[in-house]
């Protein structure tokens, strides 16, 4: 299938979900309701401290929006759509089609991503933004460099719910799955604790696994923690965890399809 | 009444039996969901680490509110969570009409023909964070202390079987109903930390409109002698009825879903 065709799988993702109008609502009031409680969260542990190793507690709240609603979007989705595929035996159709699995995978949940950030994580910005208030970037330089951490965020996080959704192919669920990429995810990858406030051999570990990338670093770049130098290094080694990480998604995609069965055919 | 009870046993052994046939899948998962609410407890562990307490509560007092914020929702979501989120397909499909049409009271059906054992790795995971918990507070444990503690932990998972109970009942008057469990788990997730470092308008709602509050802080707050905010001096009180009352509003939507259930077609 020609290259040209994969966008429409996006726009037909995206359209889709204009139907469910109250799961609209209740996302967005269910970020909401947990963005305020982070920022409560928050407030309560500075505890009237100006600022906490370097940290004010401004800089925690835009970063409980970036690392939160933003950055560590609903992933699951993508565990369940390859785990469904698998055990109906909805996957053998896939591979009737002229298409790449993968690329269709990536094609259909970057439309639900653009959907829920136009539904969903712009409006909660406001509304935090107005509320609350949100630093803006800290330099334009950190402003600019935001986006291609964000676009590799998006793109680490999709390829390791795609490596576990794959998983399902040999243990037939993908429920266990997710919930293991939910552990990693809550300790690693700074959505709950940024990797600042962990003790320093913790940091240093975990500031080196791709997991860093999801949360921790484009929100750090956006408040101006990396300095240019180390900017541009660390969305280097970003790239290089984005290229083994794809490799092996090719991989396992290219044993996965070789040992599929389907009950009852 | 007594021939919906006397089925309830037989209902139960099919459903174990059905899941001890993936017993593979059942470990793993009972597994994997401990080991993810163990890291992010141990994230909020970290966190307490450096800040030293939250809202004034120290990570023994945190972690015995977190176990028992675990351990009442397992309680009570192993009665109804996966039961009651599925009512929304079964009601699309047509195929609750064959659940109403059973010499069964439906719920008793619905409930206990899905008794979810996997919760078993949450409650393991609870019970042994509380075990560890309950000697590290600074509390003067007595009979009456131990007694209430146990009846405010039965009448949290009442509280949560309740609330989940009346959201998959909407589904027999809204069709869908799924969204709302989005809503619930916003609440959910607030409860697990202390009440009093949220906003007042917050606090009201969860001690009212969505009861989380009682589902692990103010019972928890109460054993360890912290003060209550808006309850003060009742919040004992309160928190062992929460539980009844969610029950009895809880029987008396889904009496009335039932009574306005149409289907989901023409």
């Amino acid at each position: 299938m020609r290259a040209a065709s994969y966008p429409a799988f996006a726009l037909t993702a995206f359209q889709s979900r204009l139907v469910y109008r109250n799961q609209v609502w209740a996302s967005a009031f269910g970020d909401l309701v947990s963005i305020f409680a982070r920022i409560a969260i928050l407030t309560a542990a500075f505890a009237g401290a100006a600022q906490v190793d370097g940290i004010t507690l401004p800089e925690m709240v835009t970063y409980a929006l970036l690392s939160g609603p933003l950055l560590y979007w609903e992933y699951s989705r993508v565990l369940y759509d390859v785990g469904d595929a698998v055990r109906t035996g909805d996957v053998a159709v896939f591979l009737l089609k002229p298409l790449h699995y993968p690329s269709y995978l990536l094609s259909t949940h970057s439309g639900h991503f653009a959907f829920e950030c136009v539904a969903i994580v712009v409006p909660v910005a406001l509304i935090v933004g107005f509320t609350v208030g949100l630093l803006p970037p800290a330099s334009l330089f950190h402003g600019l460099m935001f986006f291609p951490y964000w676009a590799v965020s998006w793109l680490i996080l999709f390829i390791l719910a795609c490596l576990c959704g794959l998983l399902a192919f040999w243990l037939l669920t993908a429920f266990s799955l997710e919930w293991f990429l939910m552990a990693i995810m809550s300790l690693f990858s700074g959505a709950i604790i940024p990797l600042w406030f962990l003790p320093t051999p913790l940091a240093t570990l975990f500031g080196y696994l791709p997991f860093a990338w999801i949360s921790y670093y484009p929100a750090a770049v956006y408040l101006g923690k990396l300095d240019v130098t180390a900017t541009w290094l660390h969305l280097g080694i970003g790239l290089f965890w984005l290229t083994v990480l794809s490799a092996a998604v090719l991989a396992l995609w290219a044993k996965a399809r070789h040992r599929l069965i389907v009950q009852g055919g | 009444m007594s021939r919906s009870l006397a089925v309830v046993p037989h209902l139960v052994r099919m459903y174990v039996r059905t899941r001890l046939e993936y017993r593979g899948a059942m470990l793993l998962a009972w597994f994997a969901q401990a080991l993810s609410y163990a890291a992010t407890y141990t994230a909020i562990a970290l966190l307490l680490l450096r800040f030293g307490n939250l809202g004034g509560w120290t990570w023994s007092e945190m972690a015995l509110l977190l176990s028992f914020h675990l351990l009442a929702y397992s309680l009570g979501a192993s009665l109804s969570f996966t039961q009651f989120r599925d009512i929304e397909e079964k009601v699309r499909l047509g195929t609750l009409d064959a659940v109403l049409i059973k010499p069964v009271s439906p719920w008793v059906y619905l409930v206990f023909s899905g008794l979810n054992i996997g919760y078993a790795g949450h409650i393991i995971l609870a019970v042994g964070l509380m075990a560890w918990a309950v000697t590290e507070v600074a509390v003067d444990w007595s009979i009456l202390t131990a007694l209430y503690f146990v009846a405010g932990l039965l009448s949290a998972a009442m509280v949560t079987a309740a609330i989940m109970t009346m959201i998959g009942a909407t589904a027999l008057v809204w069709v869908r109903s799924k969204h709302l469990f989005s809503i619930f788990f916003g609440f959910w997730e607030l409860a697990r930390y202390p009440l009093n470092i949220f906003p007042v308008p917050l606090q009201i709602l969860m001690l009212t409109i969505a009861p989380l509050g009682f589902l692990a802080f103010v019972p928890v707050a109460v054993t360890l002698g912290r003060p209550v905010p808006l309850l003060g001096d009742w919040a004992a009180l309160t928190s062992l009825l929460a539980g009844p009352l969610a029950v009895t509003l809880g029987a008396l939507h889904w009496r009335h879903c039932i009574q306005n259930y149409q289907g989901a077609g023409g």
